[in-house]
């Protein structure tokens, strides 16, 4: 793996009674794309601004490539000016006293470059966000797309080690949305940018990011690439935050099958696969974690292997597809399916499990 | 069902918009008299050559004799420099406290804040006096401690004079108010655009430079002209320091010209009408700025708002240095009008028993007292409880947005911003004397009540204003939906959404009733004299212990009321 850029070991941040982050602990790495992604108030901003400097930890240490910046143990903090970020607020913060260019130099200029070498590094970062001509208007007059590109501009002017990203596209509109997330990841890959990236948008976090940690009351609750988090959520949390979850619950049970999970009030059976299978013991109380569109609804019909019962709750028609809400294994939940079957409300069926994405969890 | 219903509520309708447009013509009639009127006998008065409520005769004479008297553009001059000079360590000042109470971690910040929010309901006029006792050649604390000293010779402070004005107002006047107007505009400022620029590579000392200050400036540069035209308006302090010294500006010299044997109406006149021209342009300017181009709206994001600047080691010093200013500026000075109220003599710290009551005996004993209290309550109840109901009315109307005559109903009342009390008052003399007004109004309590309830006017109709503007009609409207009548509207929904606020602006148009001196000044007589003439009329005398008994007296009042106003929880910062 890459040189890491960033280590996060053990950081607490408390407000009175309230801790923001958790003792939470991430490493991250030269040209990667980091994001974190959780839900308003669990603790997401905060990590990001204890990364900028903004924020001083009550414990735990963060290391700036292997030097720490901040360590209350040992007293230590370094000021968010002497950290070499770039980053661009939820509200882009952009200084309405001065110019698209002013803005962007501002960086330099505290660093005492030279008249030229300003001009020359600004107008070249102006290029690379798409705001070439621009420079001259007042920072304010422009669109919020283009506002949110200056931002970008004044982070990204002095080469920072870490680019930090504050929600930065929450306050575009949906299409500009989706471009700016385009041509941020295309950015990301041609300056080979290490960035930190606060969300709470599942379609920003699964688009751009080479690893994602879903973050719930200050900690992580899981942390991979977001293939892994999507396919295999280690918690009902993370499951549900990301992309929609179906949860049963049950005992693991032997027979002459294999390995299987009995539901609650003896309403069906799942199997597991080989791999999953081995990881419990008999009689152990677990809970299963599956995604309703790896669920396949059958008319009703003799119960195979990965079948179980169900009954149709609800039909609503979407146009494009079916939602149908289902009783099954003591719950209630949505399911869609396409267009070539309908069931009619009241109507049993069954449902069909794909043993390989049911993720088991110990309860 | 449906047509039923709209044939019962078309004629209602129009029931009810014919009392509304009433309404309006009335208050248009009333404005249309008590504001406009004044102010034409102002701009036309200064023409006229005979004394007011006699036959009018035009000519230039008062002009002509005004300013071929030198003193009086001297006193217009003199206006100018006094509200200069004092305007910039005032700016400085205020900046700097707004920034450290808002925007960094000094310790006590609310403290601080507080202390500013009473030292600005401290009457000045009963500060004055208390700096008269500290500062005096012959008397004053300071000096007799000074002079003590063995290298100094003589009284080294004194306060008839220039530089004694203009500390005197920089203690009474000076930051205060423009802290409380500040300080939330400096925590408005949304904290991201300080942190991008630290996380930029700025420093605490280059971020204020660069980001804060000029992001901020277009609305210092406001409150700065503000300042330089409530400047202007000063009365009290001139006229207790200056007139020894023979120092005059023009509200002084308008008084001194009406005090005059006989009172010389036409020349004081002029003098006043130049000055509302001076004003005009000035608040035209001001509105200029206010509503200019270079507004910079700042989009602030969610609010993180709670990181502040640290300060390091300066906390400490920093604190230390705004509570010496307090104690120094505001406590001081409190605490020898205490001390000056039970001294035999005031200054003799020297003869036997130097303390007594005899004092505060006398001024209770003093008839006179009684009955410039009982004026005092009586102009101050009526002030507060007519200017609610008026300027309650009017800003109805103009948030109803259903009144055709809403700019000039806005603009009548915001004339008395424009206003000084010495021309409000001036302007209500015209009015009465030539008028029929004359045998109710002249020279009784009520007359002065009327002055100052127009004086009330931008401010009341302001916080009135922003009160519905924030209820919004909706829940009005809910509330009509709903079924209930107007009346039960305005008992059960607006009344108790509003009371407060209307209460805490009550009490704080009863408290400058109470205080006011240079807009009654010109309309007590014998009769309805109030509390504040009689302490003029005591520091004139060199009543001097008693003038401190009462001036105290009124200062508890005051500042008991104001506590009593924000628990009733009405932001008054930015209202004014």
């Amino acid at each position: 793996m890459a040189k890491s850029v960033l280590e996060f070991l053990e950081v607490t941040k408390r407000y009175g009674d309230f801790t923001a982050v958790d003792r939470m602990s991430f490493t991250l790495c030269e040209g990667e794309f980091f994001t974190l992604l959780g839900p308003s108030g669990c603790g997401k901003t905060t990590t990001l601004r204890l990364v900028a400097g903004l924020e001083e930890p009550d414990a735990g240490e963060i290391l700036l490539n292997g030097v720490p910046i901040a360590s209350p143990k040992r007293g230590l903090f370094v000021p968010p000016d002497k950290r070499q970020m770039g980053m661009v607020f939820q509200s882009y913060a952009i200084w309405p006293h001065m110019t698209v260019f002013e803005n962007v130099a501002f960086p330099l200029r505290v660093r005492r470059e030279t008249a030229a070498e300003i001009k020359r590094r600004v107008l070249q970062v102006l290029e690379t966000v798409g705001l070439a001509g621009l420079e001259a208007r007042g920072a304010t007059e422009v669109s919020g797309g283009q506002q949110q590109r200056i931002a970008l501009a004044r982070a990204l002017v002095y080469t920072p080690a870490i680019l930090l990203l504050d929600e930065p596209l929450s306050n575009l509109d949906a299409k500009l949305r989706e471009q700016m997330r385009f041509e941020l990841r295309a950015l990301q890959r041609k300056l080979k940018l290490t960035i930190l990236y606060v969300t709470h948008d599942q379609t920003e976090a699964m688009t751009l990011s080479d690893r994602i940690a879903v973050v719930n009351r200050g900690r992580f609750e899981q942390v991979g690439p977001p293939f892994d988090v999507y396919e295999k959520p280690a918690t009902s949390f993370a499951g549900e935050f990301l992309g929609r979850t179906v949860m049963f619950e049950g005992t693991i049970k032997s027979n002459h099958a294999g390995r299987c999970v009995e539901l609650v009030e003896g309403s069906g059976r799942l199997f597991l696969d080989q791999g999953q299978a081995g990881r419990f013991a008999g009689g152990e109380a677990v809970r299963i974690l599956t995604r309703p569109e790896d669920i396949e609804i059958l008319p009703v019909g003799e119960l195979s292997q990965n079948d179980i019962p169900a009954k149709i709750e609800e039909v609503a028609y979407l146009g494009d597809h079916f939602e149908y809400h289902v009783h099954a294994g003591g719950h209630s939940f949505v399911l869609s399916a396409t267009k070539r079957e309908r069931h009619s409300v009241g109507a049993e069926v069954r449902l069909r499990f794909d043993p390989a994405r049911l993720n088991t969890h110990p309860r | 069902m449906a047509s039923s219903a709209t044939t019962v509520a078309f004629p209602r309708v129009r029931l009810r918009l014919r009392p509304f447009r009433l309404a309006e013509l009335l208050m248009l009639a009333f404005f249309g008299v008590a504001m406009g009127l004044p102010l034409l006998f102002l701009l036309t008065g200064s023409f006229n050559l005979s004394p007011p409520g006699r036959e009018v005769v035009y000519g230039f004479g008062n002009w002509v004799r005004a300013f071929s008297d030198p003193a009086a553009l001297s006193a217009l001059w003199m206006s100018f420099i006094l509200s200069l000079v004092r305007l910039l360590p005032a700016m400085v000042l205020s900046v700097l406290f707004a920034w450290l109470i808002a925007r960094t971690d000094m310790p006590g910040g609310k403290v601080i804040e507080s202390f500013c929010w009473i030292a600005y309901f401290v009457p000045d006029f009963p500060m004055v006096l208390a700096w008269v006792l500290l500062l005096d050649p012959n008397f004053g604390f300071l000096n007799t401690a000074a002079k003590s000293l063995p290298f100094v010779d003589g009284a080294p402070f004194n306060p008839y004079s220039f530089w004694g004005i203009v500390w005197v107002h920089t203690a009474t006047g000076g930051i205060w108010f423009k802290v409380m107007l500040l300080t939330p505009i400096f925590r408005r400022l949304g904290a991201s655009l300080e942190e991008a620029a630290r996380v930029s590579g700025a420093g605490t000392a280059t971020t204020l430079r660069r980001i804060t200050l000029p992001v901020l400036s277009p609305m210092i540069l406001a409150i700065s002209v503000l300042s330089f035209i409530r400047g202007l308006q000063s009365f009290n302090t001139e006229l207790l320091l200056g007139t020894p010294a023979g120092i005059y500006v023009y509200s002084t010299k308008i008084y001194d010209y009406i005090q005059r044997e006989p009172a010389a109406y036409g020349e004081a006149t002029a003098l006043g009408a130049v000055f509302l021209l001076v004003l005009a342009i000035l608040l035209f300017a001001y509105w200029k700025l206010l509503s200019g181009k270079r507004k910079f709206t700042v989009v602030t994001g969610q609010g993180y708002s709670t990181a502040r600047v640290k300060l390091g080691k300066w906390k400490y010093p920093a604190f230390g240095g705004c509570a010496a200013y307090i104690v120094v500026m505001m406590l001081l000075p409190l605490l020898f009008l205490v001390i000056g109220s039970f001294m035999r003599r005031y200054g003799f710290f020297g003869i036997d028993a130097p303390f007594t009551l005899a004092h505060w005996q006398r001024l209770f004993a003093d008839p006179i007292f009684l009955v410039s209290l009982k004026n005092s309550l009586i102009i101050a109840t009526v002030t507060a409880v007519g200017g609610i109901l008026l300027y309650s009315t009017v800003a109805y109307m103009l948030v109803s947005r259903r009144t055709i005559a809403a700019p000039a109903l806005e603009s009548f009342c915001w004339l008395p911003h424009i206003l000084p009390g010495i021309l409000l008052g001036l302007g209500v003399l015209w009015l009465f004397l030539s008028t029929p007004l004359r045998h109710v109004l002249y020279g009784t309590v009520w007359g002065i009540a009327f002055a100052l309830i127009l004086s009330d006017s931008p401010v009341t109709t302001q916080a009135f204003k922003a009160g519905l503007l924030q209820l919004g009609a909706d829940l009005e409207e809910a509330a009509r939906v709903s079924g209930a009548s107007w009346w039960y509207t305005y008992r059960r929904i607006l009344l108790p959404l509003l009371g407060p606020m209307a209460a805490a602006v009550g009490l704080m148009n009863f408290g400058s009733a109470l205080t006011s001196i240079s807009t009654p000044v010109l309309l007590y007589s014998h009769q309805s004299r109030p509390l504040s003439i009689l302490l003029l009329e005591y520091s004139f005398t060199g009543e001097l212990e008693r003038g401190a008994a009462l001036g105290l007296l009124i200062t508890v009042i005051i500042c008991a009321m104001m506590f009593v106003a924000r628990k009733l929880g009405l932001e008054l910062s930015g209202s004014r």
